[in-house]
């Protein structure tokens, strides 16, 4: 037996396809996949969503909702003005449950719907609107999140998140990394679109008890005015949508509805 | 959204200096294997070439060469990927290959002199980084026994 030495003429123990194109293929898959399931589940929530008697819904809210410390508000006079206007606009807003304004001093101009009946309101809003109209946009926007049921559509979607997480956790926690933010951004869109749909029913909660439009895009004015214009990818995982967009988007809906647009009435801040 | 940026970046990171010590790694291998040709290297047990032409043996011993090679987080992410879809873990292969390739170098090179490698064998085990899911690094061994025969004076 002759030896003969030599180098194998080609490496046949290994692939020769680039490993990139594989990994975008498999990438693409699978996060179109993950999005396709929590979109899904995502519906069978806004079913359920729809269909839960308002007795359950209350049961819900309870279990969920943050024990609110009663004490004594630093504005009561201001929280008094903002709960007469939230119980004047509950009729037109559809909204029969008990609603309950909280003031938080907090130079951050926001306003937060939670579950349970209760809306909790930043003192630096008050900085930002001048009209009963501009408020009463806001506290109407609150009011659709509760006429929606968005905290049950919310609070589904964040149980189909954790279980989906958990579930793939369990098969290998580096997919998880990698699969949890495409559903985020999925999360997002959906939230953008729930502030979209509240927004649209401020708009007409807001015309129905003043007979017009004005000064409802008065708070997102301000808001634009003050924020920063610079666009990034992070808005993909916003809740909610550009302050720019929700402008347009009333402006619009003032247009195709036909709303009238008054002066606003100014507001007695209560100070 | 800070944890998609951070794994961008470490696919991003692992891909580019992955590949980058995968070629060459790659180049020194092929350089080196042409230089150790030489050396006849066997899996049988009994040394090449006829027994009547072969100078005695005049002694062997055991040599081994040894390479231990970390997976790059592309990789890691690549094959995490597949497992979910299953088939042909292509991240991995290159990795073995390499390493197996360099542990069969490490030993010529452990015996510059030897006349003969014979009985090669491989071994292959993997370390875990903890976590028992996941591969962090492999080990290849090569082992064999290096004959060295009678010099004529």
């Amino acid at each position: 037996m002759n030896y003969q030495p030599s180098l194998p003429e080609h490496n046949d123990n290994v692939s020769h396809q680039h490993p990139l194109r594989e990994f975008l293929f498999l990438l693409a898959g699978l996060a179109a996949c993950a999005l396709a399931v929590f979109w899904a589940l995502g519906l069978a929530v806004d079913v359920v969503a729809d269909h839960v008697s308002p007795e359950i819904e209350t049961q819900i809210n309870r279990a969920v909702s943050l024990r609110l410390v009663a004490k004594e508000s630093f504005a009561p006079r201001q929280e008094a003005m903002l709960q007469a206007l939230t119980d004047e606009l509950k009729q037109c807003a559809g909204v029969s449950q008990p609603i309950q304004i909280h003031m938080r001093q907090a130079t951050e101009a926001n306003a937060a719907a939670l579950p349970g009946g209760h809306v909790i309101v930043h003192s630096g809003l008050l900085d930002k609107v001048a009209s009963r109209n501009g408020l009463a946009f806001v506290l109407a926007h609150e009011l659709a999140h509760f006429k929606h049921r968005d905290h049950l559509r919310a609070l589904g979607r964040n149980v189909l998140l954790i279980a989906l997480s958990a579930a793939l956790s369990g098969a290998h926690s580096d997919v998880t990394q990698l699969l949890v933010p495409v559903n985020l951004a999925g999360y997002a869109q959906y939230s953008q679109q729930r502030e979209e749909a509240a927004d649209r029913e401020a708009l007409r909660t807001v015309a129905c008890l003043f007979g017009h439009a004005g000064g409802a895009t008065e708070f997102l004015e301000a808001m634009r005015a003050t924020e920063d214009r610079s666009s990034t990818p992070a808005h993909y995982f916003a809740s909610h949508p550009r302050t720019e967009l929700r402008i347009t988007a009333l402006n619009s809906a003032i247009r195709d509805l036909r709303l009238p647009v008054k002066p606003a009435q100014p507001l007695d801040k209560g100070q | 959204m800070e944890n998609l940026l951070l794994w961008v970046f470490l696919v991003a990171l692992g891909f580019f200096f992955g590949r980058l010590a995968e070629s060459r790694h790659y180049r020194s291998i092929v350089r080196r294997e042409k230089e150790w040709l030489h050396l006849p290297t066997t899996t049988s047990k009994h040394p090449i070439g006829d027994a009547g032409d072969m100078p005695p043996i005049a002694r062997s011993r055991l040599a081994h060469g040894s390479v231990v090679v970390s997976i790059d987080y592309f990789k890691r992410m690549l094959a995490a990927l597949r497992s979910l879809v299953g088939g042909a873990v292509q991240s991995h292969e290159t990795l073995l290959d390499r390493a197996r390739r360099e542990a069969i170098l490490r030993l010529k090179e452990s015996c510059p002199d030897a006349d003969q490698i014979i009985n090669l064998r491989l071994e292959t085990s993997s370390i875990s980084n903890g976590s028992e899911s996941s591969i962090g690094s492999v080990e290849v061994i090569a082992y064999g026994t290096a004959l060295y025969f009678e010099r004529k004076q």
